[in-house]
């Protein structure tokens, strides 16, 4: 490699993560640590009736009982969860009824990671529902969504409007004893999203929830809970930053999706947590547990992850095919370079009859990056002709990188098929020859190559976030090189 | 007694006799791990289909007391027809009658590793031990410290061994539960080549439980052709681990048939040390009745310009269980490195179960690793070609079921082996 080369790519490692700013704004938080009382307190901050503290508890003293995982290919240093303030709000007085009442401060975070609540009024499209540390700011199209009959609006919204519809769904697809990090949600939860489609309606739009980090040795612990009732549709994006700080952050969501008959849910992600700087320090632990069910016949449940951020990030979106003709999708690009860790994958179990799921993963490490597709499939002895198809491809980028495929396939019925595949291989270098005789440089060659590797992926998201996932996957890449 | 009460005496009773040199400090320090780890449990990743508990309910004595005679033994399946040189094992201990040598080269030395301890003892310690490592795992620390007899196999810089090697181990539980621990020590130096052949059988109704460990070293530029064929029926479990290590310019070529035994698990290790190493694993598993076999392998390529190839293939029928555990590390120095793996399961009832993990873990960049795993039935496009050719659809399974286990069979280059193995497939199927 020529020096101008490594000239170029220093000057681009050196390229700070973008997001990484902080907003000065009067917060209200939590005492530092864990304990009942904390539990009680955010309980009872959020106004919450009597049932959903008792369940916060009974998640909490499972959690106790409970040890944090270790059967995984990294280490990190243990996460001290006494150091952890575990809600953080911004201060407001009063329940807003529209966002000029916001405060501006705020809105111009949004505005700044180019999510202008405001706009949002203008251009149709997209409804928000803006999450600022562990409380959600605001939620637009409130509105227009309400004629439809749908709801879209934060889950202690919903306890309060909905509390019917929280009691049944929370915690049916994830339970609260679920695993060590569910369980810690379960326990200290303090926002998050709430959709309901009622039967038969598709929702207009495409739904969208924002999450931003911003104060200091906090966690973030949201919960998001979209249930779709009979023949209804609807997609639903997520998005994330955070600011740059020396330590690291744990972030640990929990998302439930319950889809009835014939109903549709996509789920997309664009997860750009801070991913620490170049040396791994500092950054986001993303360990988080998505789950969906297909509960009635017919029904889809689809995820798709862009997964760029995050010092290390840990998730297994998963699908539960209940129903009979169900189908179960997952399509991820996982991209890590410098210190980053993903560890990430799916779990497809197959309960119901003619079930189908596919699964495809890309995996792009470079750097000191180690990235491993870790996945499930089950099909259960009463899963008749049963279909799953897996393919994981992983490319490297250098030489100090790692990628990892751990694959479990578990059949117990003689009718079903299933085919895995999977690839490893370095970037082509005739691809990048090929890309220099036209004129194109490195850089811009990785990112052609990196975009056409995911492509199959790409195509699956919104259009709105597939541009802005394909600016991301160059940004992550670059100085990837050298 | 319980069973590792019984271990336990059984160790105390090696204690008593043994003087202090390297190989029984070795033994200790390898009993002191096993106390540590125990029998493996379905809790350990590595162990989370294969459930070795009902084994330990069982009173086993370990002796190598047999009745049986040579007449019997031939029957049993010891495979006098197939010209070679033979080891035979009886609840293991050697069985000299049967043993056959036809190789007239003296530098090559063949016998049991209890001898080889004796007569060669400085090739046994130069080799013996050096290249597994028993602090992880139960029953390779329990077979360390405690292990019955074995063979002991020496090839010579530049020498070749004109005929295979059949080392067979018999599993005679006519008269008791048995628990035996054969060790086989297999030295290929370089230049040299072998072609070995593990043959296990068992007789007898009551329980056995057999834990194998090979130790096998192949030097630079050497070849090995290894195969494993495990036939033994009853009531058997039977765990194998074979560590192979490779040093530069090697092949080996290494088949495992399991077409019987109640309870089988295989640990096979390929560590490639050196660089342009070639490693062809393959296998062939047909459990039936409610047989249990878990196929566990692991390729470590730990240098550049090494090739590996793997394949296993299962025909499950009635209520068996398979499980397929394949990995493939690339180093971080093993550029250069291809590696395939491929695990292809056909099921013939629906109260079968196939679970299977086909790994990769790759450190390296310039690396072209593929692995892919199906599970199904039999296809139906070449099932209605051979239909629409009028041939039943009895004789159109039967033909391609033994084509696709016969893939396997062919790998071994021993033609009266083979011919005695399909023949025995297509039995089983």
């Amino acid at each position: 490699m020529s020096d101008t080369e490594v000239g170029i790519i220093d000057q681009i490692v050196t390229q700070e993560y973008k997001y990484g700013f902080t907003t000065n704004i009067e917060m209200e938080t939590a005492p530092m640590g864990l304990s009942e009382d904390t539990v009680r307190f955010i309980s009872a901050k959020k106004n919450e009736p009597e049932w959903m503290l008792a369940w916060r508890l009974k998640a909490y003293h499972h959690w106790l009982k409970m040890e944090e995982p270790n059967w995984q290919n990294f280490d990190y240093p243990k996460i001290n969860y006494q150091d952890i303030i575990f809600y953080a709000a911004p201060k407001q007085k009063v329940q807003l009824d529209s966002l000029d009442q916001v405060d501006p401060e705020l809105l111009k975070t949004f505005e700044k990671l180019g999510i202008s609540l405001q706009e949002q009024k203008r251009l149709t499209g997209v409804a928000v529902d803006a999450v600022f540390d562990s409380v959600s700011i605001a939620t637009t199209f409130k509105e227009q969504l309400k004629e439809k009959g749908v709801i879209f609006c934060s889950i202690s919204e919903a306890m309060h409007e909905h509390p019917e519809l929280v009691k049944k769904y929370i915690g049916s697809v994830v339970p609260q004893t679920d695993n060590y990090f569910a369980a810690l949600n379960s326990a200290v939860f303090s926002d998050g999203s709430f959709v309901y489609i009622p039967k038969g309606v598709r929702c207009p739009m495409e739904l969208s929830t924002y999450f931003r980090i911003n104060a200091e040795n906090t966690g973030q612990f949201e919960r998001t809970l979209i249930i779709a009732d009979d023949d209804s549709y609807v997609s639903y994006l997520e998005g994330c930053t955070a600011p740059m700080r020396d330590e690291h952050q744990l972030h640990a969501a929990v998302v439930e999706l319950v889809a009835h008959e014939n109903a549709e849910i996509k789920y997309s992600t664009v997860q750009n947590w801070y991913p620490g700087d170049k040396d791994g320090k500092g950054g986001i632990y993303n360990f988080v547990t998505k789950r969906g069910i297909c509960e009635g016949n017919n029904a889809k449940i689809s995820w798709t992850q862009v997964e760029t951020g995050s010092a290390i990030t840990w998730k297994y979106p998963s699908c539960i095919l209940k129903g009979d003709n169900s189908t179960g999708e997952f399509f991820s690009v996982a991209v890590t370079n410098n210190a980053q860790i993903a560890d990430t994958g799916t779990k497809m179990i197959h309960i119901g009859k003619n079930t189908k799921s596919r699964i495809v993963s890309k995996g792009i490490s470079a750097g000191k990056s180690h990235n491993s597709y870790r996945g499930l499939v089950k099909i259960n002895k009463k899963a008749d002709g049963a279909r799953n198809y897996t393919q994981c491809d992983s490319m490297l980028i250098g030489d100090k990188c790692g990628a990892h495929t751990f694959p479990y396939i578990e059949v117990n019925n003689n009718t079903a098929t299933l085919e895995h595949e999977a690839s490893t291989s370095k970037i082509g270098e005739d691809q990048i020859f090929y890309c220099a005789q036209r004129g194109i440089g490195l850089e811009e060659a990785i990112s052609l190559i990196v975009n056409g590797f995911c492509k199959e992926v790409l195509n699956q998201l919104p259009m709105e976030f597939a541009v802005e996932a394909q600016k991301l996957l160059a940004v992550s890449l670059e100085g990837s090189v050298g | 007694m319980t069973f590792l009460e019984q271990i336990k005496s059984d160790f105390n009773l090696y204690t008593a006799q043994a003087s202090d040199d390297h190989f029984s400090r070795l033994r200790k320090e390898a009993f002191a791990a096993f106390e540590q780890l125990g029998i493996p449990t379905t809790q350990l990743e590595e162990w989370k289909y294969s459930n070795l508990r009902s084994v330990q309910q069982g009173n086993f004595t370990t002796s190598c007391v047999s009745n049986l005679d040579a007449d019997s033994l031939i029957k049993a399946g010891v495979l006098n027809t197939i010209e070679s040189n033979k080891l035979v094992f009886v609840n293991g201990c050697l069985f000299p009658e049967l043993s056959v040598w036809l190789e007239t080269d003296e530098r090559i030395k063949i016998c049991s590793l209890a001898q080889a301890r004796k007569d060669f003892s400085s090739i046994f310690d130069a080799h013996f031990g050096k290249y597994i490592n028993f602090s992880k795992d139960g029953l390779l620390a329990l077979n360390t410290a405690l292990m019955s007899d074995g063979a002991f196999v020496f090839v010579p810089e530049g020498a070749a061994l004109k005929h295979p090697l059949m080392i067979t181990n018999i599993t005679d539980a006519n008269e008791h539960a048995l628990f035996q621990q054969p060790r086989n020590l297999i030295i290929i130096e370089k230049n040299a080549s072998a072609s070995i052949i593990e043959n296990y059988m068992a007789v007898g109704a009551y329980t056995s439980f057999t834990n194998v460990v090979n130790e096998i070293f192949v030097g630079e530029n050497a070849s090995l052709e290894h195969y494993k064929v495990q036939r033994a029926a009853g009531n058997t479990y039977h765990t194998n681990y074979t560590q192979l290590h490779q040093l530069a310019n090697t092949n080996i070529n290494q088949v495992t048939l399991t077409l019987d035994g109640q309870w089988v698990r295989n640990n096979l290790h390929f560590f490639m040390n050196g660089e342009n190493c070639n490693s062809l694993l393959y296998g062939l598993y047909i459990p039936d009745g409610k047989q249990f076999v878990d196929n566990h392998s692991r390729v470590d390529h730990a240098k550049p310009n090494c090739f590996s190839d793997e394949k296993y293939k299962g025909i499950l029928k009635d209520e068996a269980t398979a499980v397929f555990n394949g990995k493939i590390v690339v180093h971080e120095d093993a550029q250069k490195t291809n590696a395939y793996q491929r695990n292809q399961n056909i099921l013939l009832s629906n109260t079968a179960t196939i679970n299977t993990k086909p790994q990769l873990e790759i450190f390296a960049d310039d690396v072209k690793c593929t692995h892919g795993a199906t599970i199904g039935q039999l296809d139906e496009e070449p099932m209605f070609y051979l239909r629409s050719r009028g041939i039943s659809e009895q004789e159109a399974r039967r033909l391609l079921l033994n084509a696709f286990a016969d893939d396997i069979a062919e790998k071994i280059k021993i033609p009266e082996l083979v011919a005695i193995l399909e023949s025995e497939i297509e039995r089983k199927l």
